[in-house]
């Protein structure tokens, strides 16, 4: 918590700064080009739009500059108010966060913002219970309504039209990096959605309501969207651009290729980066390779495994949200299995094959926390990661003395040139280092959601961007017993009580002291094989040199407002 | 236009309807025998919302009621609703793709009938000599070679080959909506046809070419050359035309691909995504729009048999 | 010509002398196709293709399916005369194997097809009335339909894997072959040895199997063989699309599609399969033309 008022003056300050860059306009000495239309496209469409609901990365790109939270991280991953006047006000035990609300915000329809707007918002994604739901669980009488037992969130209160005030269960620290995301704490626009519908209102433009500098003004679904920037923002500049261009359902090599042709402006953003093979052509060439920027990413590629169904599964036939695994568990029939799998992978290989010749990823070896990132078990650290083909082969044995598991074994994944590189290549090993065939059997990415969620992949494609530097956005996120549920997202169905325990307690304390338990928790994950992690990505972004400020912050994109089109 | 034909018109265009009901009708019952789940592609899981999700696309009545449904809905026109994106209407999506692959086939039929005239009557004209020989050889590998191939060479030459070769001062945009962009895929659409068309066209030409009377004309002179040329001309057509039917479904085949590969967001690139994503109403709907399509171009076909043979009458 | 035979023997005999005939013109037209440049080339290619996917079976210099052999997008070396594609797996192997499941799919689907397509049609021309009604129907009805669309569904439907394609692709192609064989029947039925050996009482099945189906042979050999060529490029524009035999079988059209995204790193990827498809293909083709020139009536004159 003492952090907390460090950072105050500090982000304040921060905050000003921004400000002043924002509403100044840039010094540039380059000329604008007439046509500020930025144009880009994204590998399939968008799954969900609406911020109560969304969980993917895509997706959240275009929420971050549709609608506004209460924080925001800005081009370099730091804290800073967007519809605040400025950090919380927390109370001495942590409990009780008070925020100072901006008085001149509004909804691009000119209808103003309140506390009460903010408590409905909440409260919404709170009853809709997806994804990131998770991040307001905190909140005194979040998890109620989330569970139906309470039409309203008890914590949260409006002394006055522009102060909110939260209490919360427990101190949390990370709190602050939830209330960051461009997701589920953002604010919405009752009167549009009631009127509209729960679920329609994002489907047209006029009732797609939110309070960030761009609005959508034009959906054409599975062919494209466009963006144009809100007039008269309330929160200052709205940068140079008068409009976003984004196909959708266009495959990456196509991508480059219109890139090449001078169709698209930038190639990456919105998570959808080129594949492995245009990546390498760039880097060799010359000229090219001055487009191409290998941003580190926070991303882990692994395979998961599921641990109710299947013969992988350590309690086949639980119920999801059951336990699993723990000092409560007993036998885990499929561990050897799950060892022998990962231990099976020679991930250099992978890494040189799948992510050309490993510039866009690199192999992991330390747990599923990226490297360089808080909770990473270090080089080496994760000891199923070796590749070892002899013990591969004796855990194969023991794991399936009868031949029987290892038939009819089915790979899903999403489509996209690196997933298809990745899995071949885990195809080609298994086959080779353990004699078993594995089936590849792609899908396009709202399908394997879809059925992960519904908790029936049995070897599926795992993957985690990091939302903020703390292992609670994994362990909350991914592992818990709670996201074990159907619909919710620890896909594995992996459920263990202790590690709960552990990792709830280390949520409530300052990060460097919760840091060892956080990673004696992952050493038990690790252990168990919830996650065989594959590698580390980086994040290939391939832009016109005539775009300026466009980039990655290693967790988001940089944000629309900054970028325009100089002369060309 | 006579009654005569205006009776036959009626009648072909009520078959083209039937035909696209019996098509389509087989399409939807083989894809509603799947269980009922796996048609729902929802974010929800939760039974309630997928109840009502259930109701609202008709899911949870028994398949002949459903068919039912969808028929009359068919007769207004009204292909539903698609599964995966909720709220889309399937007819207007589909005729505002069904625009573009239509542009696209329309362009690779004008330069396959183009294309594969010309090559073929040259080929007759200079029969066995070496422009025969060589535009024989060219067609045959012309249908040989597949249309993706041809595909791939033209990107090559003409996104990276224009681009380096000038400096950058040309580029084809890969794409759609600009009308330069129709050239490239519908030349990789309609090589391999415009191939099979040389073929024929040279064969029915030679075809008049060898009769007795035409000969001896020939020998005569540039006059009545040019009165020969005009009427194997014509006649060439006839076989031409006659491939209609089936160059027109090849060309909806080839679109599937090509429109991949190009990016262009037609009725093959929708199919190929709607199937992969399970939207079947919309796959049902796909299949509905072509069976009639073919059925019309067929018609047009056959209509347009008696303006080139006289002694065809209706 | 002579009045009909009034007893069985004689009758029989009149049978019998057909048969050198049709023998003789099998040795005409077997004389014909030799003498066809382009389809003796056409018939080495395919033997050769044939005799490398039967060492495919058995053989190939690596594995297949095995990835990581050496630096990923290497070009030709003498280790790997093709060169390596982009996962390090040698691309001479994959062709070879390529050649099996090409062969494998363009026969298996034509063969299903021809022989589907030559019963329906024969029951058809031959029975006439509401068979032939209800046959046609069918064939006129899904004649006009893109075969490449109900492939897809059904490919999705039942699955991947090679004999579910080569069903995919067998379903509409049946459809041409019974039109052509149902054109023959209704010929060759009228001629006056069929009509001798109906009235003589010979069983129907004779009459299809050893009248009707001999003399049509000729144009049914010459459209199976092209339609081979069609199911072979029909599932490369299936691998293309991704629903073609999957992943690690090394059909020649997943390579190329694989290839195509490494053009311009690693353009020796790409040829390798499409000039292999080319040419299969062109080989067919030529054989096809070949067999249609031997066979045709108007040249025997």
């Amino acid at each position: 918590m003492t952090r907390i008022s460090l950072l105050r003056p500090l982000a304040a300050a921060m905050a000003a700064v921004w400000m002043v860059a924002g509403c100044g306009g840039g010094t540039s000495s380059e000329a604008l080009a007439s046509n500020q239309t930025l144009r880009f496209a994204i590998i399939d469409q968008p799954t969900s739009l609406d911020p109560s609901d969304v969980d993917s990365a895509v997706d959240i790109t275009f929420l971050a500059e549709v609608f506004t939270g209460l924080y925001k991280f800005d081009n370099n991953l730091k804290i800073v108010p967007d519809g605040t006047t400025g950090m919380p006000d927390v109370s001495a035990d942590g409990k009780t966060w008070t925020f100072h609300l901006r008085k001149d915000m509004q909804f691009s329809n000119g209808d103003k913002i309140t506390a009460k707007d903010w408590i409905w918002s909440w409260t919404r994604t709170l009853k809709r219970n997806k994804a990131y739901a998770s991040n307001l669980y905190i909140v005194t009488g979040a998890q109620d309504v989330a569970n139906g037992a309470a039409a309203s969130v008890s914590g949260l209160s409006a002394p006055d039209d522009y102060t909110l005030v939260a209490k919360l269960d427990a101190p949390a620290g990370y709190w602050l990096s939830q209330l960051a995301m461009p997701t589920a704490s953002m604010v919405l626009d009752q009167k549009v959605i009631a009127a509209a519908g729960e679920d329609a209102w994002t489907e047209k433009p006029e009732t797609y309501i939110g309070s960030g500098p761009f609005k959508v003004t034009a959906y054409s679904a599975k062919e494209s969207v466009e963006f144009e920037p809100v007039k008269g923002w309330w929160g200052g500049d709205t940068g140079a651009l008068t409009k976003v261009h984004v196909d959708f359902h266009i495959d990456v090599a196509a991508q480059v290729q219109k890139y090449e042709a001078g169709g698209y402006d930038i190639v990456g953003m919105a998570n959808s980066p080129a594949g492995p093979d245009d990546v390498l052509r760039f880097k060799s060439d010359p000229a090219k390779s001055k487009l191409l920027t290998i941003y580190p990413g926070a991303r882990a590629t692994a395979v998961g495994f599921n641990f109710i169904t299947g013969p992988f599964a350590s309690k086949p036939g639980a119920t999801a949200g059951a336990p699993t695994n723990g000092s409560s568990g007993t036998t885990d029939p499929g561990l050897a299995g799950r060892r022998a799998f990962s231990l099976a992978i020679d991930r250099n290989q992978l890494a040189d094959i799948a992510c050309a010749h490993a510039i866009t990823c690199q192999p992991a070896t330390g747990g599923p926390i990226v490297k360089g990132f808080k909770g990473y078990l270090g080089d080496g650290g994760d000891p199923w990661a070796k590749f070892d083909v002899a013990q591969a082969k004796q855990l194969l044995e023991q794991w399936d003395p009868s031949g029987t598991k290892r038939k009819n074994l089915e790979y899903r994944y999403n489509t996209s040139p690196a997933n298809d590189k990745r899995a071949q290549n885990l195809q080609a090993q298994w086959k080779q280092n353990l004699g078993v065939d594995v089936k590849l059997v792609p899908s396009d990415f709202p399908t394997l959601q879809r059925d992960r969620k519904k908790k029936i992949v049995i070897i599926g494609r795992q993957s985690w961007s990091i939302d903020y530097d703390h292992p609670q956005d994994w362990f909350d996120n991914l592992w818990s017993c709670d996201q074990a549920k159907v619909g919710r997202g620890n896909d594995e169905a992996y459920c263990n009580p202790d590690l709960d325990k552990i990792t709830a307690a280390a949520n409530t304390k300052p990060l460097d002291q919760a840091l060892p338990d956080y990673v004696s928790a992952l050493k038990t994950l690790v252990n168990d094989v919830v996650w065989m992690t594959i590698d580390y990505g980086t994040q290939p972004y391939i832009v016109q040199t005539y775009v300026k400020g466009a980039g990655y912050n290693g967790l988001y994109d940089y944000s629309w407002v900054g970028i325009k089109l100089t002369q060309h | 236009m006579s009654r005569g034909l205006a009776v036959y018109i009626v009648q072909r265009l009520l078959l083209v309807a039937l035909t696209a009901l019996i098509v389509s009708s087989v399409v939807f019952i083989g894809v509603h025998q799947l269980p009922g789940t796996a048609l729902i592609s929802e974010r929800d899981t939760n039974p309630a919302t997928e109840q009502i999700l259930m109701r609202h696309y008709h899911l949870d009545l028994p398949w002949p009621q459903q068919y039912w449904l969808w028929i009359t809905g068919l007769v207004h026109g009204d292909l539903g609703e698609s599964l995966v994106n909720r709220g889309v209407q399937i007819t207007p999506l589909l005729l505002r793709e069904a625009s573009v692959s239509v542009t696209l086939g329309v362009a690779a039929v004008i330069i396959t009938v183009l294309v594969g005239m010309s090559l073929g009557i040259l080929a007759a004209i200079r029969q066995n000599t070496w422009v025969d020989y060589l535009a024989s050889t060219t067609a045959v590998i012309g249908y040989s070679v597949p249309s993706f191939v041809w595909a791939f060479l033209l990107i090559l030459l003409t996104v990276s080959g224009f681009y380096t070769w000038t400096g950058g001062f040309i580029y084809e945009d890969i794409g759609w909506g600009k009308p330069e962009q129709i050239p490239v895929p519908a030349l990789a659409l309609g090589l391999p046809y415009a191939a099979i068309v040389a073929r024929l066209t040279r064969a029915s030409m030679l075809e008049v070419i060898r009769q007795e009377y035409v000969r001896t004309a020939w020998a005569k002179g540039l006059a009545s050359r040019a009165v020969i040329l005009r009427h194997a001309l014509r006649n060439a057509l006839i076989p031409v035309i006659s491939i209609l039917g089936p160059l027109i479904t090849g060309i909806i085949v080839g679109s599937v691909v090509i429109e991949y590969l190009f990016g262009i967001p037609g009725l093959g690139q929708e199919f190929v995504n709607s199937i992969l994503s399970r939207d079947y109403n919309i796959v049902v709907g796909v299949f509905t729009f072509y069976a009639a399509l073919v059925g019309v171009a067929n018609l047009v076909v056959d209509l347009t048999y008696p303006l080139l043979d006289p002694r065809i009458r209706y | 010509m002579a009045s009909l035979p009034t007893s069985v023997e004689a009758s029989q005999e009149l049978l019998l002398s057909e048969l050198p005939e049709q023998m003789s013109m099998a040795q005409d037209a077997w004389r014909r196709l030799q003498r066809n440049r382009l389809a003796v080339i056409g018939l080495a290619i395919i033997g050769l293709f044939l005799a490398t996917a039967v060492v495919s079976l058995v053989w190939t210099p690596y594995q297949t399916w095995q990835q990581a052999l050496g630096p990923t997008y290497q070009g030709p070396t003498p280790a790997h005369p093709l060169g390596l594609d982009d996962y390090g797996r040698d691309i001479l192997s994959r062709v070879m194997g390529g050649a099996g499941i090409a062969l494998t799919v363009g026969v298996g689907a034509s063969l299903i097809a021809s022989c589907t397509g030559i019963v329906l049609g024969m029951l058809a021309g031959f029975y006439k009335g509401k068979v032939d009604a209800l046959i046609s129907l069918v064939v006129n009805i899904f004649y006009g339909v893109p075969d490449l669309l109900v492939a897809l569904i059904l490919v999705v439907l039942i699955g991947r894997g090679i004999f579910n394609v080569i069903l995919a692709i067998a379903i509409t192609g049946w459809l041409g072959m019974a039109r052509l064989v149902r054109g023959q029947t209704l010929s060759i039925r009228e001629r006056e040895y069929v009509e001798a050996a109906r009235t003589v009482g010979t069983p129907n099945l004779m009459i299809l199997v050893r009248h009707i189906l001999p003399n049509a042979l000729g144009p049914i050999v010459v459209q199976a063989t092209y339609l081979v060529p069609a199911a072979i490029i029909f599932e490369a524009f299936l691998s293309l699309l991704g629903l073609g035999v999957p992943p690690p079988a090394p059909s020649w059209g997943r390579m190329a599609s694989e290839g195509y995204k490494a053009l311009q790193i690693a353009p020796h990827i790409v040829l390798a399969p499409c000039a292999a498809l080319s040419l299969t293909v062109l080989a067919f083709n030529w054989v096809g033309d070949g067999l249609r020139d031997a066979i045709d009536p108007r040249m025997r004159r």
